[in-house]
């Protein structure tokens, strides 16, 4: 039975017990000023009649458990009112006072002051009966409402932790994209949810950001040809030109000319038409498309061969060379052909910029951030910082007309950028150059 | 100026003014050249020559900033611009600067001393 309605039928029999106590006090008051008349008697009769249905009622709505409680209650009640009727009925019939027959009356009296009693002692369990519920009552809501919020907080917490996870997840996707992995999430779980969807939209975008940088990467390597292209052209009109010039003056003053100045103008011929191949060349390596294979490389071992190719040079131009090149390092992943033409090109720029003569240095290492490096550093004229930024533009070069095509570096950044690493340079003017070549360390099987 | 025959060759390759100077000194110019715009600044300072060949790219200052130089100090020197770069934008850029010629490369030796020859002959 729930506590409310228990509360309720608690009440009621209160109020019964009540009505009855007072028709009951009623009665005795009538009693006590003398004998009842017949008009009276019907009325404390009336009175105790529906105080009593009214106990009775209550008490039906008591639960089951209590009901034995009220049973002498209930019996003397019956006993009181029989005696009543029965008073009442005498009296009747006697036609004048139901006061009565005073051993009646004693009975009457006697019953009733039980019947009082017996109502006291109901009320006064009652009463502190319904205090305890109602104190339960007080407590319940409370604790009922700490409950809640102690569940509430469990909830939330598992809540907060299950969306941990995924998110810390997700946190990594953003990391190594914004870093410019565009490589798709793949499935973390076997079932799906939000986060499945997440997952699958970043999907969606990375494809599309993939598509897009490959379109940039397109329309870039586009304007590179035409840079290249216009620059190319540029570049082999200077040969073509003393070609045309040189050749146009043989033709007009040959017979004037002797046997030396022929052969000089014929020497200047040659060597254009040979600069203008050498142009060509480099025009093909830039735009080399194979792909070559790429395996695992000692880049010491490659670096060594390559000075063996640049030791006449060396030689030549009174270059002292060190090196700092460890036995152990790391291997990378690379074409070994193309890594020997960058570390050539390097090399030959750093004689080139000691013309006197000076130190070349050739180290290498393993890096921060799993990079390997080589550095090659020449005590030369260095690179003033306002030319630094254009190093690496095709066709930039500060040599005179004739040496150098100013390709070297910029094929040498697109291999190493091919390798997926990158071509750093520090110079300071009057000190010296450093070049810094750094590639990603290969993964071992 | 009439008169005045005095020219100025100016490129980066050698092999262009040792093919010109001959070819215009028969014709009687006298002729300066130059492989270094720098240089050639300093000594367009000092003297005035009646016509300047000159490339657009070289090392240092470029051809269309001695143009500048040329219109700003020495507004009666004749200007004659050779190039291995002839596109519009250049050709318009060295109009604008007041060059009386713009010659592509590759080109004719005698088609340049003609020019000169022209050249030094207008006021």
């Amino acid at each position: 039975m729930s506590m409310l309605a228990r509360v309720r039928a608690k009440l009621a029999i209160l109020e019964a017990t009540e009505e009855l106590s007072a028709s009951i006090l009623r009665a005795r008051a009538l009693e006590s000023e003398g004998a009842l008349t017949a008009s009276q008697g019907r009325k404390v009769l009336r009175d105790v009649s529906a105080a009593a249905a009214l106990l009775r009622d209550a008490a039906r709505a008591v639960p089951a458990a209590e009901a034995p409680r009220f049973h002498p209650l209930l019996d003397r009640l019956e006993t009181y009112q029989r005696l009543l009727e029965a008073n009442q009925a005498l009296a009747e019939r006697q036609g004048g006072n139901p006061g009565v027959i005073p051993a009646r009356g004693e009975i009457v009296r006697d019953k009733e002051i039980e019947v009082a009693r017996l109502l006291d002692d109901v009320v006064a369990e009652d009463r502190s009966s319904a205090m305890r519920t109602l104190e339960v009552a007080q407590i319940a809501p409370p604790v009922l409402i700490g409950l809640l919020v102690v569940l509430f907080a469990a909830i939330i917490y598992s809540i907060a932790r299950a969306l941990d996870v995924p998110i810390r997840r997700f946190r990594g996707y953003t990391g190594r994209i914004a870093a410019g992995d565009f490589s798709l999430i793949s499935p973390a779980r076997t079932y799906r949810d939000e986060f499945t969807d997440l997952a699958l939209a970043v999907n969606e975008m990375l494809a599309e950001l993939r598509a897009q940088q490959d379109r940039g990467v397109k329309a870039a390597k586009l304007a590179a040809v035409g840079t290249l292209t216009s620059g190319i052209a540029h570049e082999l009109n200077n040969p073509l030109n003393n070609i045309a010039i040189t050749t146009e003056a043989l033709m007009e003053d040959l017979p004037k000319l002797d046997d030396e100045e022929k052969w000089r103008l014929l020497q200047d011929i040659y060597f254009e038409t040979e600069r203008a191949g050498e142009i060509v060349k480099s025009l093909l390596d830039f735009t080399r498309k194979e792909k070559p294979d790429m395996v695992p490389l000692d880049l010491v071992e490659v670096m060594q061969s390559t000075l063996r190719l640049a030791q006449n040079e060396m030689a030549i131009n009174n270059i002292v060379f060190s090196s700092d090149l460890p036995p152990d390092l790391p291997r990378v992943r690379g074409a070994a052909n193309q890594l020997r033409q960058v570390f050539l090109n390097l090399l030959l720029n750093a004689i080139q910029a000691m013309p006197g003569g000076g130190r070349l240095h050739v180290s290498a290492g393993s890096r921060e951030e799993g990079k390997v490096c080589v550095e090659v550093g020449d005590e030369g004229t260095g690179i003033p910082s306002e030319i630094l930024p254009r190093v690496f533009d095709p066709f930039f070069t500060t040599k005179e007309p004739g040496k150098g095509t100013g390709l070297g570096l910029s094929v040498s950044l697109g291999i190493v950028r091919q390798h997926g690493g990158d071509i750093r340079v520090e110079s300071e003017p009057g000190k010296g150059t450093v070049v810094h070549v750094c590639l990603i360390r290969a993964e071992e099987p | 100026m009439l008169g005045n025959k005095d020219v100025m060759v100016l490129d980066d390759e050698p092999i262009v003014g040792e093919r010109l100077r001959p070819a215009l000194e028969k014709d009687g110019f006298q002729v300066e050249v130059f492989t270094d715009s720098s240089a050639a600044l300093e000594r367009l300072k000092k003297k005035t020559f009646a016509v300047l060949v000159t490339d657009v790219k070289m090392r240092g200052p470029s051809g269309m900033d001695v143009l500048r130089f040329v219109r700003e100090n020495a507004p009666g020197t004749k200007v004659i611009v050779i190039t291995g770069y002839a596109t519009i934008e250049t050709s318009h850029e060295a109009d604008a600067l007041g060059a009386v010629h713009f010659v592509p490369k590759p080109f004719k030796v005698k088609d340049i001393v003609k020019l000169v020859t022209k050249s030094s002959r207008r006021a």
